[in-house]
């Protein structure tokens, strides 16, 4: 048992270094990438900052609405996945070939991939918020060790939800031509499902309602809010927590159904 | 000792979608979709016992990639079975993986950006290499493949020849007992090929692992293969010693020829037949228990420059056992249609006289594939 934790963790340590000694060849790439991943919150907060300017909005003010989108911008840099695009570009293009034959899964080495530019783009938009709360004190948030542990433990089911749902999306180039078309979708639902675009309480009742069906407010929204302290423990913390417990295993066994048969009848093109 | 290789009827299928080209065809397989099943390998069975170097023949979609990526795990088969190393390929995870290298010549598991001695590294943690096997290993394959001035440049500064090299000493660091190289030398020059095809023979000396290789070039197989397989159409048309093949397809010699001046064709006509005469080159091929005899008569009778006696190239001996084969299939689909006619005309004579009914059922017919 304990050979073969080392075995996993000194492979962990390989891949993850790999993909940060790439990440530092692609170093222009990503951060043109990083600074997409401030410009996006920073456009929706500027809509909301001007119009909170003729008063608060469902009780979110200004200030709300700059600690909100800095929380998105720190907590969407430290989930986001694209695997859906790079694991429908192994399968259409035979670069699944050679990795199959090793004796790890192929997701290991993108879950390390993932791992490594969270952990680059963390520090990066951190410094940021950092920076950012040296001269306006609106995007402060206040040193309090239970919110800090709470949103820590809210992120990592949520980076966990967005990986696996991403994955299992790119899983589906099994059968289809474009598995980055349902990634698009994703994409396209989550801008608004998830928070991104503006708080889930400012959405239409309808849409609001939709979203707790599905597997978006667990991704950003429920983290940043934790972030914020809009939700705190006990109250919503602990129910949203299960919830999103619920969804990584949700995903986590579609992934392995999915993987299962799509390897049986993966036709191993492109050489 | 049992084999380290076999495969038992072994058979992949694909059914694919049939279209025609242009807007039109687009639309109609949108609408009408229509599918044909491709027969990709079709019941081959072999054995390959541990140690040997065994090449693997056929023209561009004969099956050879095919059979061996389900040798290799990657494809489940659509019958038959395979063992490697005790293993079947496609659920023997992690442990038969480790046993194994695959080398495909036109993908890659280096590194593109980063350094040969990267991957050398990530591989290294990914087989759980001990660091003193990883270090002895390393030093081999560089020893083997002159590679102490590439490991420090990123790959996509190498040449072709260079990245291949690096190629297989990534896939060899694990000392796996069996290796599965899809065209090794694909796009390479003369001097790359050949360094390859020493090391190969090094390795399997030193090491004792089994090698199933895929090649178009000869050269490959008759410096490295003792045994081919060969594969046309998903259909294993011979499996046995090069040699053996050589004698039962082509039993003839050829006697190469640099002629003096005034040498005809027609003078060469009475010592065998003709097979090229572009003076001052020529060749005969003649019967292979008279090549020396009728050597000595050419070099007495004619002015010959130069004068050598060969085996015919490979490449013609394994042109003609696909032509053999293909004459076959044609000469059964003839036959199936002759079946057919036959067939027709007695149920138009059987309805005329108040009989009927099918009386050559559809599996029967031979040729088809249905």
């Amino acid at each position: 048992m304990a050979f073969a934790t080392s075995v996993w963790l000194h492979r962990y340590a390989a891949l993850t270094r790999a993909a940060w000694l790439v990440d530092l060849q692609y170093r222009a790439a990503i951060g043109i990438w990083m600074l997409w991943g401030v410009v996006e919150p920073m456009i929706s907060l500027g809509i909301w900052w001007s119009i909170a300017a003729g008063g608060a909005v469902q009780g979110y003010a200004g200030a709300d609405f700059a600690r909100y989108f800095f929380a998105i911008m720190l907590v969407n840099q430290l989930t986001v996945a694209w695997d859906a695009w790079i694991l429908d570009g192994w399968i259409r293009l035979g670069e699944l070939n050679l990795r199959l034959a090793r004796p790890m899964a192929p997701i290991h080495e993108a879950i390390t991939d993932n791992l490594a530019f969270k952990l680059q783009g963390a520090v990066v938009l951190g410094g940021v918020w950092l920076l950012v709360a040296g001269f306006w004190p609106a995007v402060r948030l206040p040193f309090e060790p239970e919110r800090w542990a709470l949103a820590t433990l809210a992120v990592v089911p949520a980076a966990g939800i967005r990986f696996l749902s991403s994955y299992a999306t790119g899983i589906a180039a099994f059968w289809i031509t474009r598995a980055t078309a349902l990634a698009d979708l994703q994409y396209g639902l989550s801008l608004f499902l998830s928070g991104r675009i503006a708080p889930l309480e400012l959405l239409p009742p309808q849409v609001q309602a939709a979203a707790q069906w599905t597997w978006f407010p667990s991704m950003i929204a429920f983290p940043a809010e934790v972030l914020t302290g809009r939700i705190s423990a006990p109250g919503g913390f602990w129910g949203g927590f299960a919830l999103q417990l619920v969804w990584l295993a949700a995903w986590w066994v579609l992934y392995r159904l999915l993987w299962a048969r799509g390897l049986r009848r993966y036709a191993a093109v492109g050489g | 000792m049992a084999a380290t290789i076999v495969a038992e009827g072994l058979s992949k299928h694909y059914r694919v979608k049939a279209r025609e080209a242009g807007l039109r065809g687009a639309l109609v397989a949108l609408l009408r979709p229509r599918y044909r099943e491709v027969r990709a390998v079709e019941e081959v069975s072999f054995a390959i016992e541990r140690g040997e170097i065994v090449a693997f023949l056929g023209p561009n979609g004969a099956g050879k990639t095919t059979t061996i990526k389900m040798l290799t795990g990657l494809l489940y088969p659509s019958g038959g079975r395979a063992e490697v190393a005790g293993f079947e390929p496609w659920t023997g995870g992690a442990a038969f993986k480790q046993r194994i290298a695959l080398v495909l010549g036109n993908k890659q598991q280096l590194i593109w950006d980063l350094p040969a001695e990267e991957t050398f590294l990530l591989n290294r943690a990914i087989y759980a290499i001990p660091p003193a096997d990883y270090r002895e290993r390393l030093a081999e394959l560089v020893a083997l493949l002159d590679l102490a001035d590439l490991l420090d440049k990123p790959v996509r500064q190498l040449s072709q020849g260079e990245r291949m090299k690096c190629e297989l000493a990534a896939a060899l660091l694990h000392a796996p007992e069996i290796l599965f190289l899809d065209e090794p030398t694909l796009g390479l020059d003369v001097a790359a090929q050949e360094a390859i095809r020493n090391f190969l023979r090094a390795y399997r000396e030193r090491r004792g692992a089994t090698v199933l290789l895929t090649s178009h070039y000869m050269a490959d197989v008759s410096a490295l293969a003792s045994r081919v397989l060969i594969i046309n159409r998903g259909r294993l048309l011979y499996d046995g010693a090069l040699r053996e093949l050589v004698l039962r397809t082509n039993p003839g010699k050829r006697i190469e020829l640099v002629l003096g001046n005034g040498v005809e064709r027609r003078d060469l006509e009475a010592y065998g037949t003709v097979c090229r005469y572009q003076p001052p080159n020529a060749a005969l091929v003649v019967p292979r228990e008279h090549a020396a005899d009728i050597s000595a008569r050419l070099l007495a009778a004619l002015p010959v420059v130069d004068l050598s006696i060969q085996d015919p190239p490979i490449e013609e001996v394994i042109r003609e056992v696909f032509a053999e084969q293909a004459e076959k299939d044609t000469r059964a689909i003839e036959v199936g249609f002759e079946r057919d006619e036959g067939a027709a005309t007695g149920r138009a004579a059987d309805i005329e006289a108040g009989g009927g009914g099918d009386k050559v059922p559809v599996g029967d017919r031979p040729g088809r594939s249905d």
